[in-house]
Parts: structure tokens; sequence; C-alpha cells
């Protein structure tokens, strides 16, 4: 009988998720910024929110590119620099710094970037898949997106928030 | 979440509060076999979980209650007699019973477990005293499991029932339940008198048919009652034996509002994760308070002597007030008293005194005392190992003792009590005690400790070894222990809550284990420390000291610091070596030591200076940054920084193995001036002044040499400009009067930093008094410029100290 009433239940549960459809479309909206001399994007609703440079406490024992972690409104967060993540050298922070605040359920993170670009539209179908030679399980590379004149690399958040050391 | 999930777990809270209170009731029942209210209050429990088992189609632990069920009702009415074989029978189907419960918890199902042994016995007991029995209570016995499911009430078959009608019929069982309910309460309340006087014969046989006919009815109530009420169990325990157990859940639930006002504290029930979320808001205003309070201090300062100063003052202090008492009263809610710890004991060392052929009594006292819900959690397993290592280890057998001239009867003592900010737990047996000798030669045989450590070794640090994981004292291993494991948890799970450990013994008398745990985990008292630029947060429980030493206090004993501390010798290590600490302050004559203390042991940790004692809230790093060594977590300071907080367990690992680098080396200072200079933008100068006028003239002075030069407005944004290391400044120039930080007082910061300590600083200021001159000096100027000046002096002034090559002159 308690079987019963599971499947009646479970049932029921089913209905009310089915009442919010899913409208997905196929437009993608990113957000732009550039590391160096690249422009990068990654998706606007994995961006909480986005702050001009802030005071930080470097933590111990942690690789180059995670410069320490800093106050925001009462949590502590990590705080990773792309630059050295991605290899670059060193810079000085400048008025067009900022700090990327991105999350993915529970993981948040900030994340320093030269400067912002832009908010971008972009077709599904003007995004392809990342180029062969760096693909993998990897890779933080989602994919490329193509614009009139230009090339944007879309980042795997999820990648991004991953411990890596 | 779904539903049924909801209900099992109601059922499941239910069920291990009331398994909890029956190990505790049936020791007692063992020293009191007539005291039929425990007998009754046991029955109750295990009719209580039969009933809801069976209801959530858990046959296993429906099949194993039941006959838990017999037994004690034989019991109950004086046809079997509790001897300690029987008792240890019904005590391992409690074991069992706790075993599905888990197993029920886990998987939701109660599959996997082997009752059938442990039935059997229960059936022998009950059934070994020929026919007396009650047909109706033993005939069932068997077939209930198989047979209630289908039975109940011979309703129609659910499986080729539609979904919708089984959502009718389900709603029709529901109301047919609370019709039920409500008839009963009003039988209750006239029912209500008479209960006082108990007829336990005609009892019976009522009781054991509503039960059999109630079963199927019995769905709504484990859903119901822990939730509308909750279970007042005294209530239950005082009332007489009459009830019908089966309406015993409704009585819980009916009580209160009728019977015992009085008596009955009002409770809800609350999930711990609101608890948590509400103490972190509290974490969040203890922060803003803190801030306030720093706020405040600034604006005295600057307002000293203002009106209005008073009234800010005052707010700040009642906040300050109001949020401490908030912070204490939401820490409240989550206490638990002790006792849900301490409960379990009685049990064990019934248990472990049988097996161990010894006598033992336990004294518990201050089981009221109460601590945090997640601590609660932790000292379980160190108090179990502790007291079964006083048994097995500390109590002697009877024989021994007599001969020694004791008490036949060992006593463990189990007390809890409130010290200051702490608990502390004390574990006292009368037993053989340690022998610090005995200990160190063991340990030296098991290659623990060194011969060397074991001289230098005093009695209680001797006394620690026996937390040392792998260690054992007894000779051989037993059931009970001497594998070496179980002090080693203690330790473990103790320094977990941060606690500390201490033991003291007298061989022959006894020996006694203190455990002192903070009150709390979220909220603590922390020494903030500085070292170089940076800031960390010592827990307060495990600082024992602070002491101002100077730099040749220090010494060097095999490649490690120590120092002298009175009459002990205190390793070393700077928390700078610890954490990676860049070097770029010169560190001063004078250094502090912290000293910490885990259990016996210390070590001395050299900071650059004290900042004070601050009440932190201790935040999580995250799980991107989880599991680094040495920082327990993270906490906001009133000025909205984050400073890491000293995990001080693994800190006095982690110093075992840092070298120590020499506190007095001489930097070698790659200085400025050694720059081969090639043309005249080679020479970079600072101008501070906050005037841009001033500036401007410097500027034009100084242009007509070639030198770069730099400006800033002020103290701090020269510092900034300094730190940021982008130039490498040959000179400069400082005005003494500018706002936010004036000319001294840079001065003074410059020369804190190694790299600047032979830049010249050239004062330029209208300031002509001789005392100025001297405060000049004293902070590191080396010249002093007044104004006005001519363009030329300035020019050869700076030319001068930056020994700038004249051939760049064009």
């Amino acid at each position: 009988m308690s079987d019963k009433l599971k499947q009646v239940i479970s049932r029921q549960n089913k209905q009310q998720q089915n009442e919010s459809i899913d409208q997905s479309d196929d437009i993608v909206q990113l957000v732009g910024f550039i590391i160096g001399e690249e422009e990068y994007a990654v998706p606007i609703l994995s961006i909480q929110e986005i702050i001009k440079p802030f005071t930080w406490t470097r933590v111990p024992q942690v690789p180059k590119y995670v410069m320490g972690v800093f106050n925001l409104r009462g949590a502590v967060i990590p705080l990773i620099d792309l630059r050295l993540k991605f290899g670059l050298s060193e810079k000085k922070h400048s008025d067009e710094t900022r700090f990327i605040v991105m999350k993915d359920r529970d993981d948040v993170a900030g994340f320093v970037i030269d400067r912002l670009t832009m908010a971008i539209r972009i077709k599904k179908e003007n995004i392809g898949p990342a180029p062969d030679t760096i693909n993998g399980d990897n890779t933080t590379i989602d994919g490329v997106g193509k614009q009139e004149d230009r090339i944007i690399t879309i980042l795997k958040v999820n990648k991004l928030l991953e411990r890596d050391f | 979440m779904d539903e049924f999930q909801e209900i099992l777990q109601d059922f499941l809270v239910e069920a291990f509060e009331l398994v909890e209170k029956l190990d505790e009731d049936l020791v007692e029942l063992e020293a009191t076999p007539e005291d039929l209210e425990l007998l009754n209050g046991i029955f109750r429990v295990a009719h209580t979980i039969k009933g809801a088992s069976s209801f959530l189609n858990f046959d296993v632990l429906t099949h194993l209650t039941h006959h838990m069920e017999d037994v004690l009702n034989k019991a109950r009415h004086g046809e079997l007699i509790i001897t300690p074989d029987v008792m240890d029978v019904v005590l391992e189907s409690i074991d069992l019973m706790k075993t599905l419960l888990n197993i029920i918890r886990d998987t939701s199902s109660d599959a996997g477990v082997d009752v059938s042994e442990c039935v059997a016995r229960l059936d022998r007991i009950s059934g070994g005293d020929g026919d007396v029995p009650a047909p109706v209570v033993a005939a069932p016995a068997v077939e209930v499991v198989v047979d209630e499911p289908v039975a109940e009430e011979a309703e129609p078959d659910y499986d080729n029932m539609s979904d919708d009608d089984v959502e009718a019929e389900i709603q029709r069982l529901l109301e047919q339940r609370q019709t039920e309910d409500k008839a009963k309460r009003a039988a209750k309340v006239a029912a209500g008198e008479e209960v006082l006087a108990p007829p336990p014969e005609p009892d019976e046989e009522t009781s054991a048919q509503n039960a059999k006919e109630s079963e199927p009815e019995k769905k709504p109530e484990p859903k119901a009652a822990p939730i509308k009420a909750p279970v007042p169990r005294a209530s239950t325990n005082a009332r007489s034996i009459s009830d019908d157990e089966d309406l015993s859940s409704d009585a819980k639930a009916a009580a209160p509002a009728k019977r015992s006002n009085a008596s009955v504290d009002q409770t809800i029930r609350v999930d711990v994760k609101r608890l948590d979320h509400l103490m972190n808001l509290i974490g969040e205003l203890v922060l803003a308070k803190n801030r306030l309070i720093k706020i405040n201090d600034d604006v005295e300062e600057r307002y000293e002597g203002e009106e209005f100063l008073e009234e800010l003052n005052q707010v700040v202090s009642i906040v300050s007030l109001v949020t401490t008492d908030l912070q204490i009263a939401v820490m409240k809610t989550r206490m638990l008293p002790i006792g849900k710890v301490f409960n379990k004991f009685p049990r064990m060392i019934r248990d472990l005194s049988r097996e161990l052929n010894k006598k033992i009594e336990l004294i518990i006292k201050g089981e009221e005392t109460e601590l945090d819900k997640s601590i609660v959690e932790e000292i379980g397993d160190p108090l179990v190992h502790i007291i079964r290592n006083s048994c097995d280890h500390g109590i002697e057998t009877p024989e021994v003792r007599l001969a020694n001239g004791k008490t036949e009867t060992g006593t463990i003592s189990l007390t809890a009590y409130n010290e200051g900010n702490q608990i502390v737990i004390q574990i006292d047996d009368d037993g053989k005690g340690l022998d610090a000798d005995i200990l160190k030669n063991k340990a030296l045989e098991k290659g623990i400790i060194s011969e060397k450590e074991a001289d230098n070794m005093g009695e209680k640090e001797a006394f620690l070894l026996i937390m040392k994981p792998g260690f054992s004292t007894a000779a051989s291993v037993t059931n009970v222990s001497g594998r070496g494991v179980g002090m080693d948890v203690v330790k473990t799970n103790i320094e977990k809550v941060n606690g500390i450990i201490d033991i003291d013994s007298e061989t022959g008398v006894g020996s006694s284990v203190k455990l002192k745990i903070p009150l709390t985990l979220a909220i603590i008292q922390a020494l903030l420390v500085g070292v170089q630029e940076e800031a960390y947060a010592i827990p307060l429980s495990s600082v024992l000291e602070t002491v101002r030493i100077s730099k040749d206090e220090i010494y060097t004993v095999e490649s490690r610091s120590v120092m002298r501390l009175r009459d002990d010798v205190l390793s070393l290590v700077h928390i700078g070596d610890i954490f990676e600490v860049e070097r770029i302050l010169d560190s001063s004559e004078h250094a502090y030591v912290v000293v910490l203390g885990l259990g016996a042991q210390k070590l001395g940790l050299i900071v650059d200076s004290l900042v004070g004692q601050e009440e932190i809230v201790i935040k999580s790093l995250g799980e991107y940054l989880k599991g680094i060594k040495g920082i327990a977590g993270a906490t906001i300071r009133g000025d909205g920084g984050v400073t890491l907080i000293v995990d001080v367990v693994a800190l006095m690992e982690i110093a075992k193995n840092v070298k120590a680098t020499s506190m007095i080396s001489d930097q070698k200072s790659e200085s400025a001036q050694s720059r081969e200079k090639t043309k005249a933008s080679d020479y970079t100068i600072m101008i501070v002044d906050d005037s841009k006028t001033d500036r401007m003239i410097m500027r034009k002075s100084l242009e007509a040499t070639g030198m770069s030069l730099v400006e800033a407005s002020d103290g701090l944004e020269a510092l900034n400009i300094l730190k940021q290391g982008d130039h490498h400044f040959d000179a400069m120039l400082i005005d003494i009067e500018m706002p936010r930080m004036d000319g001294y007082t840079l001065a003074t910061e410059i020369k804190k930093y190694n790299r600047y300590k032979q830049m010249p600083l050239i004062a330029v200021t209208s300031r002509t008094g001789k005392s100025d001159r001297m405060r000049g000096v004293e902070s590191g100027m080396v010249e002093y410029i007044t104004k006005p000046y001519s363009a030329d002096y300035l020019s050869s002034v700076v030319q001068r100290n930056v020994n700038f090559k004249s051939e760049f002159l064009s």
C-alpha cells in the first residue's frame, strides 16, 4: 500500500513540475571580457555580479593564480587571477580591471579580468565546438562564438570554479 | 520532499528518540525488576515502533518488535521475571532494532539483517513458561507479520485500483481516522479520572484486540503526532498502565492540553537548518557590530568633545549589548543537554562489567549541562572510548580490588560542568591508575618516542602517550580494548572541536581524564596577531600566554629556534615561515611569542605584533580553498577585510617540519643606488605635497635636470605608489602638512621597508621651528628645506642626495 502511496505522490509532483514549461530560446546571452589579447565570454546567467577591484587577503599554500579571498557582503569568496591562470604575466590592476563573481550551484568565486567588453547575444548556431587540438574533458573552453568580425572563446564556468590543485 | 519520505523521517526521529530512552530504562529495570511504571514505558516504546513500522511496511522490524513486545508484556503482567539473562536477550534485540532503524534511515528499507535468531530466543523466553499467556497475544506472534498487511480492515485490493481510487481511498481513511481520533479524545477526557487507579488485568484483552484492529489506522499517527505536538514523555510516564497502548500516542498528543499543563515544557521542533541560518545571521550581526564599534572609535577621535558623541556612544553600546545577548540566546537554542550523550553509558557499563567480570558502578553528574548540538554529536565517540578504557584498564577485578583494600565495586564517575567559556567533562575512575614509567617504556618499545624524549618527558606528557595511535598497554587484545586505536579517536575528535585533554592519575588510586570543550564552534574569541602587513586570528582557547622577547633571547638548537620560558624550553616557529609571508618590512628588535597549548603540547609562535582580542565569526573558505593546512577558516573584520583563522592543531604539525629561517637575517640590500645610471631620466624622484602649486614649483625646479618625476598628493597615496613598486625611487620630497597622512608619519612608515631604508627623504615645508626639524630627523628625514626656497637650491640638494652625475646636465 505504501508503494501505491509513493506512486501517487510522485505523480503529483511530476504534474507540478510540468506546469512550468521550459521555454528555451536559441539565443545565448554572454558577457564578454578581455584577458591579455583575447576576448572571452561566459553565460550571463552564471555571473552573480561584476565589481571593481577590492582589497583581498592572501591565502598561503595555493598556486599563484589564487590571489586569496575577499569579502563579498559577508561571504568569504576566493579570488582567482585569470591572467595567471591562463599562463600570462602578472599585470597591475588598472581602472578597467574588474572582478567577475561567477557561480555554479553552490560554488562561487571572483575572477580578475583585464577589462569588460560587452553583453553579447549570439545565436546558438554561431557557436562552434572548441578546436580539436584542445578538446578533451579537461578543457575550460566550452566553445567558440563567431560574430561578424571576431571570435570569442566561451568558457565553462563549472570548470573555472573547479579546484585544480 | 516526497511525502512518504517525510512520514519516514518523522518516524525515524521519533523512533530514535524512543530507543535512546529505552536503553536507560532497561538498565534501570534490571535493578528494579518490579517497577511497573518503567516496564510499561518500555512496552509502549516497543509497541509504538511496531505499529509505525508495520504501517510503513518494514516487515523485519515489525517481526522483531512484535516479539520484544511479547516478552515485555509477559513481564508486565508478572508472568516473567526479568533476570539478567532475559535482559541480555532483550538488550540484544534492542541493539538489533537500532541496527534496523539505522539501515532504514540509510536505505529506506529494512532488508539485510537477520533477526531470526534473536526472535527465536525472545520466543523461547516468552514461550518458555508454558501456556499461561493469553492466546490473543501469543498466537498471532508469528503470523502477524504475514497476515496483517493483507488482513487489515479487509480493504479492497489496492493493487487493482486506479490511481484516483487510491487517492479517494486515502482521503476516506484519513477522514475516518480523524473522526475516530476526535471520539477517542473525547473518551479520554471522560476516562481521565479512572485512569489513576490502574486495573492491569482487564486491560490486557482489550488492548490486545485494539492493537490488532487499530494497526492499519496507525498510519496518520506517526505523521501527525510528532508535528502537532511535541511528545511530552514525562506525562506519559506519569500516566498509568491502564492506557491502551494503541492510544498512547494519542494520549501524548492530547495530554498537554488537559492534564499536565503546568509540568510540561512547551516546545516546538525546529529544523536544525533554520537554526543554522539564524546563527549565520547573528554572525553577520556580530561582524556589523564590530565594525560599528570601530567606526565609533574613529569618530570619537575625530570629533572629540562634540555633544552628539555621547548619544552615538550610547546607541553603539546598546546595539553591542543587545547583539551579545541575542547571540547568547540563539546559541542557547542550539544547546542540548549533555545527558543525551551520557544516557547510553549506563547500558554500556552494564554490558562491559558482565563481559569483563568486574563490578562497576557508574555515577553521572551534571547531565543537564548544555552544549552546542554539533559538539554533542562529536563527543559521543570519545567518551565511549575513554569509558571503555577505564573499565578495561582502569578498574581492577573484584579479587584484586579486595586484595588492595578497596571496595569490590569499582566506581566510574562521569561529570559535566561549566567552567568559564568552556564545558568540562570529567571521567574519573578509582582503578589502578596510570604509571608514567610503564607508559614510557611501552612507548619506547613500540618506537613511538625516542630514548631522549623519554628522559625529558614529564609525568603529564607521559600520560598523554596513551592518546598516541598504536599505543596500548593491554597485554592482550580483548573485545573491549587493547588495539591502540580508541584513544587516538579521542584525541582527534576532541581536537576537532578545539577541545583540550588533560589526564591526571595516581598509581593505585585512580585516574581522571578531563575534556575541556568550548561552548560553541561558530563564534569564538580570538587573539589577532600581525606579521608584516598581514593579520591572523588565533583561537584564544589555545593561547596560554603571550611574551614579549628581544631577538637575542632566541637560541638555535639543532636548527630549530627555541627560547627559555621560565624553567622550560619552548620551541619556536615564526608564523611567517608557516604561512610563507614575504618579509618586506624590517622586523624590529622585539618580537612577540604567542604560547600555544594543545593538550600538554606547547609551541611558541613568533609574531611581529599583537593586535588584540576580538570576537570572531568563523566562516568556511568554501569548497575551492578547503583543506589548506594550518588554516581553519576565515573571518570578516570590523574594517570589512578578511582575516584567516589559524588551525592550531595543524600548525603544531607543520611546525615540526619547518626549518627556522634566521630571524636576524641581514637582508642583502639590493639598493637602488647600486644600479647603474646611464642617463638623467634613470633617476626618479617622488614629490609628495597636497598643494598642486607647490608640486608644480618643485617640478619646475627639477625638470631642468632631466630626472623622472612622480607626484603624490598625500602620504597615503605616496605609500601606495611605493608599495606598488612600479618605480625605483632615488629620493622623495615630502611636505609635512598633509591631509590623511602627514610627512612625519609617511617617513616613519617608509623606513619600515627594507628596500627603502637607504632612500633619502627630503622635507620641504614652511614649518621652521626647531622642534619641527627635530621631529623630521627622528622620523628619518635627511634634509630639511624650508619654504620658500630657490629652484637652484632645491635642485642642488636633490642632486647631492642622489649622487647625480654632473655629466648628465646638459
